[in-house]
C-alpha cells in the first residue's frame, strides 16, 4: 500500500480527529527527587541510577560548568525566563522495572504505550522494529534485546550502559558534543535522566530498526534525554524517535543531547518525529523543546542521516548536525517543521565540511500557520581542508494565514576554492492554482490543502521508514484541520 | 542603556568628540541643529564590537581610527580642478578633492533650474523645508548605526541633489572624490531626490592613491518620489591602503523605480550596508553589486530588502570574487512586514573563489511576517566551473585566457545594469587587471 493510500485510509479513523490524542496524564507512584538543582541532586540522581564514579564526577563537572554560562538568546524565539530551580530533574514511575525485556512492566505503563501505538510485549510488536520506551527520567522497557545481542549489537538505555558497558559509555560521550558546548548541553550533561545507547559493532548491519518512544508524563518535571549512537567500521543502524506529552498549562523543559558516531563505512540513519504537547490556541502550556543532538562523521565514507517531523512543542531550538571529518563522508538532514497556534521553532542544521570530497544536503520545509513563528537557521562551514566539498541547500516555507511568520536565517563559509555550494529558498503562500487545481477536481477545501502540504513535504517524508512516514503524514494532517478557511 | 554607564571609550570613536564638532559658526541654523541631534544620539549607542552579529566577520577593530584625524570641512574652491575623462558625459560635475569642492554646470542645467545640485549648507539657505524633510528622513527606516550618526554629526562634505517634479535629467550628475592627503577621515554626506515623474542619473567615483592611508565614512539617502526613476551608481576604487564604512538609504514610493548599482573594487577594508524600502504600491528597486577582493582586501557588505508595502517588487544581485587572501561576506536581508502582502522579492548572491586561501561568506536571509508573497532568495560559492574552462581550452585558449573570459562574463550581469557604457568598460578593465593574465 503506497503511502498516500495508508494515509487515506487512517483519516477514516474517526478517533484520530481529535486535538491532541496524546494529552493524557498516567496515574502511577513515582519516585521523585526534589526540585531545584545544585550537586546533592545531582548526586542523588547519580545514586539512584546506581552510577560509577567517574559518572558521578563528569555530571558534577558539567555542573559546574553550567553555572558558569548564560541562557542564550539569539534565537527567534520568545518565552518567559525558565526557572530552574522550579524543575523536579528527576521522576520516575516506582514500578518501572527498569531496562527490563518488556515482562513485568506496570499494567498501567504498558496502557499507556499501547495508547501511544507502542506495544512492549514482543508478540505484539510493529515486526522489525526494537523498541527502548522512556518514561519522564528512566528507560522501563527495552525489547528484542536477545535476538540483538546475537551480533554484538548493544541497544539498551542509557543507564543500563553505563553500568553494563562503561568502557564504551566513556570512551564516546561527550566525544560528539562536549559538556560545555552550550548553556543545555552543559545542563544536560549534569541531570541527564535516560535515553538509549546503541552500540553497533564492525560490519555489522542492524537488523531491525532501533527506536526510542519518549513520553514526559509526570508534572513539573524535566526530561534530559542523552543517546549515543555508535556504529562501528562498516555498520549500518536505522534509529527512530518519538515523543509524546500530556497536555498541561505550565511549561516543561525538554533539553535533550544526542551524538552520533559513525567510523570508517558506517552508516546512521536518525529519524524523528516530534509531537510534544505544544500548548493550546492561547500559548498557554507546551514543552520547551531544548535540543542538541549532533553525528560525527569520524572515518572516511561515513554516512549520517537526520530526517525529522517537527509538528508539536511549543518552542523548539534544535539544530541537528553534522562534522563531516572523514574524507567522502555524506551528511544529511530532512526536515519538516510545522507550527500553528502559536508555536516557535527555530530549527536547522550545522554541515562542517572538513575532509576532503565531503558531500552535505539540506533539504528543509517549514510550514506555519495561524500565530506561529517557523524559522530556519542554518550554518554550512566549508574548511580549508574539505578539498572539492559539496553542499546543496534548499529551503521552503510555507505561509498559511497572514498572522505567521516564517524566517530564513542560513550561513555559508566557504574557505576553499574548490567547494561548490549552493544554497536556494523561497516563501510563498500555498498556490491558488494548485488549490482551485484540486478543488476542481471536487475535494473540499481542507482535503486539498492538506494534500499540497504533503505534496510539499514529500521529499522529506520519503526519508522516513514507512511506518513514520505514515505517522508524520497523519500528524501534520490532524494539525492542519483547524488552521484552514 | 544610559549615557552615564558608557566610559568615554565606548561612547566617541577617536578623534570624534564634542571638541571636534564643527564649531564654524557660520554654518545655518539648520545644519547645527542636525549636527546636534545626531551628535546626541551618536553619543547614547555604544560602540559596535565583534560580539554583535553584524560585526561578527569584520572586528571594527580593524579600523584603525586613532591613527587618522579628521579632515577640515570642505569650502567651495573657485578654480576649476583637473577634469576627468568622463565629464563630458555628465550635465553636472562635482569634483571634490582635499582642497575643497567644486560644481561645475557646464550644460546650464543649475542656472536653468532644471536641477539642484548645491552644498548642504547652501541647500539650508535656498531649500531649508526640503533639508528637514530628507535629512536624515523617511529613508532611514531603522535606527541608524553608530558610523552613521558620526556621519550625520560630523561630515565635513554635504551635498544634496534635486530634481523637479516631471523633469527628466538624461545625463545626470557625476561626483568625483579623489584623496590625496593621508591620515585623513573623509566624511562624504549626500541626499539626492528626484520628485514626482521626474527622472535623474547619478554617478560616484572614488579615488585615492594606492599607498594613502585614509579613512572613509559616508551616508546616503536616496529618494524616489511618486513615479520618479532614480539610477544611481558608484565606483569605488579607492587605493590599497584606504578604509570605508559606508551606510546608504534607498526609499521608492508609488510607482517609481530605483536602479541602484556598487562597483566595490579598490581599498583595504570596506564595511557597507544599504537599505531600501520599497514604500508603496507598484515601486519598484533594483540592487546590484559587484565586488572583487584580491591580495589582502577584506569586503563586508549587508542589505536591506523591506517591503513595508503591498504590491512591490525588488530584485537583489550581487556578485563577488575572491582572490589571493582576499575576504568577502554579503549579509542579505528580505523583510516583509505584515500585511505586506502581493510582495515579489528576489536576492541573489554569487561568490567565486578563484584560489585556495580566498574566502567568502554568504548569509541571506528572509524575515517573512505577510502570507500572500513570494520571496526567494539563492547563494552559491564555487570555483570556475572545469567544464566551461574545457569547453574554452579546447577551442585553443590558453587557460589564463580562458579563466579571464569566465570571470568577465560571470561579472557581465551586473555590470549591465550600470547605464553608462564608460563606467561598464572601466569595470571590465578594472576586473580583467585583477584576475590578471598570469593565474
Amino acid at each position: 500500500m503506497s503511502n498516500t493510500e495508508t494515509m487515506y485510509k487512517l483519516e477514516t479513523d474517526s478517533k484520530l480527529v481529535q486535538e491532541y490524542k496524546y494529552g493524557f496524564v498516567t496515574e502511577v507512584e513515582t519516585d521523585e527527587l526534589p526540585k531545584g538543582l545544585n550537586e546533592d541532586i545531582i548526586r542523588a540522581i547519580s545514586a539512584k541510577k546506581g552510577e560509577p564514579d567517574w559518572m558521578t564526577e563528569w555530571r558534577l563537572k558539567a555542573f559546574r560548568r553550567w553555572q558558569t554560562m548564560r541562557e542564550p538568546h539569539w534565537a527567534k524565539v520568545d518565552y518567559p525566563p525558565v526557572d530552574y530551580q522550579d524543575i523536579r530533574y528527576y521522576s520516575a514511575p516506582k514500578s518501572a522495572g527498569t531496562g527490563g525485556d518488556g515482562h513485568g512492566v506496570d499494567p498501567e505503563l504498558a496502557k499507556t504505550f499501547e495508547k501511544l501505538g507502542i506495544p512492549l510485549n514482543e508478540r505484539d510488536r510493529l515486526s522489525g522494529v526494537a523498541v527502548d520506551v522512556v518514561f519522564d527520567s528512566v528507560s522501563v522497557a527495552t525489547t528484542h534485546r536477545e535476538k540483538l545481542a546475537k551480533q554484538g549489537i548493544v541497544f539498551c538505555s542509557m543507564s543500563e550502559a553505563i553500568r553494563t558497558h562503561g568502557d564504551l559509555v566513556r570512551k564516546y560521550l561527550g566525544s560528539v558534543v562536549p559538556p560545555g558546548d552550550n548553556f543545555y548541553a552543559a545542563l544536560n550533561s549534569a541531570v541527564f535522566s535516560d535515553g538509549s545507547f546503541c552500540f553497533i559493532p564492525k560490519g555489522v548491519r542492524c537488523p531491525v530498526d532501533l527506536s526510542t518512544y519518549f513520553r514526559i508524563n509526570a508534572a513539573d518535571s524535566g526530561q534530559f534525554e542523552r543517546t549515543l549512537i555508535v556504529a562501528e567500521e562498516g555498520a549500518y543502524v536505522s534509529y527512530i524517535e518519538g515523543c509524546t506529552a500530556p497536555q498541561r498549562d505550565n511549561n516543561q523543559l525538554h533539553a535533550a543531547v544526542v551524538e552520533l558516531i559513525a567510523l570508517d563505512d558506517a552508516q546512521i540513519k536518525y529519524s524523528t518525529v516530534q509531537n510534544w504537547y505544544a500548548g493550546d490556541a492561547n500559548g498557554v502550556g507546551g514543552i520547551y523543546n531544548f535540543v542538541t543532538k549532533r553525528g560525527h562523521c569520524r572515518g572516511p565514507r561515513s554516512r549520517i542521516s537526520w530526517t525529522q517531523a517537527e509538528v508539536g512543542a511549543a518552542i523548539t531550538w534544535k539544530y541537528p548536525s553534522v562534522i563531516l571529518e572523514g574524507a567522502d563522508s555524506v551528511g544529511e538532514f530532512y526536515s519538516v517543521a510545522f507550527t500553528n497556534k502559536k508555536m516557535q521553532a527555530d530549527t536547522g542544521t550545522k554541515m562542517i565540511h572538513i575532509g576532503p570530497n565531503t558531500k552535505s544536503t539540506i533539504i528543509s520545509k517549514g510550514i506555519s500557520a495561524e500565530e506561529s513563528v517557523n524559522s530556519y537557521r542554518g550554518m554550512v562551514q566549508v574548511l580549508p581542508t574539505a578539498l572539492n566539498a559539496r553542499n546543496h541547500t534548499c529551503c521552503d516555507s510555507m505561509l498559511i494565514g497572514d498572522k505567521c511568520f516564517a524566517n530564513t536565517y542560513p550561513v555559508i563559509e566557504v574557505e576553499t576554492s574548490t567547494a561548490i555550494t549552493e544554497h536556494e529558498a523561497t516563501t510563498a503562500k500555498i498556490s491558488e492554482e494548485q488549490l482551485f487545481y484540486v478543488r476542481s477536481r471536487g475535494i473540499d477545501e481542507e482535503s486539498a490543502t492538506s494534500m499540497i502540504v504533503n505534496g510539499f513535504c514529500k521529499d522529506v517524508f520519503k526519508e522516513l521508514p514507512l511506518e513514520f512516514s505514515v505517522e508524520a503524514i497523519k500528524l501534520l494532517e490532524l494539525k492542519l484541520e483547524h488552521s484552514v478557511g | 542603556m544610559t549615557t552615564a554607564q558608557l566610559s568615554v571609550e565606548d561612547m566617541f570613536v577617536p578623534g570624534f568628540d564634542e571638541s571636534s564638532l564643527p564649531s564654524d559658526g557660520s554654518e545655518p541654523a539648520l545644519l547645527r541643529e542636525k549636527r546636534a541631534a545626531a551628535f546626541a544620539k551618536y553619543s547614547e549607542l555604544p560602540m559596535p564590537t565583534v560580539r554583535d552579529e553584524e560585526w561578527r566577520r569584520t572586528d571594527p577593530e580593524m579600523f584603525p581610527f586613532d591613527e587618522f584625524t579628521p579632515a577640515p570641512a570642505l569650502a567651495p574652491i573657485s578654480v576649476a580642478p583637473e577634469s576627468g575623462p568622463w565629464d563630458n558625459e555628465f550635465d553636472v560635475v562635482v569634483t571634490v578633492t582635499d582642497e575643497g569642492f567644486h560644481i561645475n554646470d557646464a550644460a546650464n542645467m543649475l542656472a536653468e533650474k532644471k536641477l539642484v545640485v548645491q552644498s548642504l549648507a547652501d541647500a539650508a539657505v535656498n531649500y531649508p523645508e526640503m533639508l528637514k524633510r530628507y535629512m536624515q528622513g523617511e529613508a532611514r527606516v531603522k535606527q541608524p548605526r553608530k558610523f552613521t550618526t558620526l556621519v550625520d554629526a560630523f561630515w565635513n562634505f554635504g551635498l544634496f541633489i534635486y530634481v523637479p517634479a516631471k523633469t527628466i535629467i538624461t545625463r545626470g550628475v557625476l561626483i568625483r572624490y579623489t584623496h590625496k592627503t593621508p591620515g585623513r577621515v573623509v566624511i562624504p554626506y549626500l541626499v539626492a531626490v528626484a520628485d514626482e515623474l521626474s527622472e535623474l542619473t547619478i554617478a560616484e567615483q572614488y579615488e585615492s592613491p594606492d599607498l594613502v592611508e585614509l579613512l572613509a565614512l559616508s551616508a546616503r539617502e536616496f529618494y524616489a518620489k511618486q513615479g520618479a526613476i532614480l539610477r544611481a551608481a558608484s565606483l569605488q576604487e579607492w587605493g590599497g591602503k584606504t578604509y570605508h564604512i559606508g551606510e546608504d538609504w534607498v526609499r521608492a514610493e508609488r510607482d517609481a523605480r530605483v536602479d541602484w548599482v556598487s562597483f566595490l573594487l579598490g581599498g583595504q577594508l570596506s564595511k557597507m550596508m544599504v537599505s531600501c524600502d520599497v514604500a508603496a504600491p507598484n515601486s519598484n528597486a533594483y540592487l546590484s553589486g559587484l565586488f572583487f577582493a584580491d591580495k589582502e582586501q577584506h569586503i563586508d557588505q549587508c542589505s536591506l530588502q523591506l517591503h513595508s508595502s503591498a504590491n512591490t517588487y525588488s530584485n537583489l544581485l550581487y556578485k563577488g570574487a575572491v582572490k589571493d587572501k582576499g575576504h568577502s561576506i554579503y549579509q542579505g536581508v528580505i523583510d516583509a512586514v505584515p500585511h505586506a502582502v502581493k510582495v515579489d522579492a528576489y536576492q541573489m548572491n554569487n561568490n567565486l573563489i578563484l584560489n585556495e586561501g580566498a574566502r567568502a561568506d554568504s548569509l541571506p536571509g528572509l524575515e517573512i511576517d505577510a502570507d500572500d508573497l513570494k520571496c526567494s532568495h539563492g547563494a552559491t560559492c564555487g570555483n570556475l566551473d572545469p567544464n566551461h574552462l574545457f569547453y574554452l581550452r579546447s577551442r585553443g585558449l590558453p587557460e589564463a585566457e580562458a579563466r579571464q573570459l569566465l570571470v568577465m562574463a560571470f561579472f557581465e550581469e551586473v555590470i549591465a545594469r550600470v547605464p553608462h557604457e564608460f563606467m561598464r568598460e572601466r569595470v571590465r578593465e578594472n576586473v580583467r587587471h585583477k584576475v590578471g593574465v598570469a593565474v
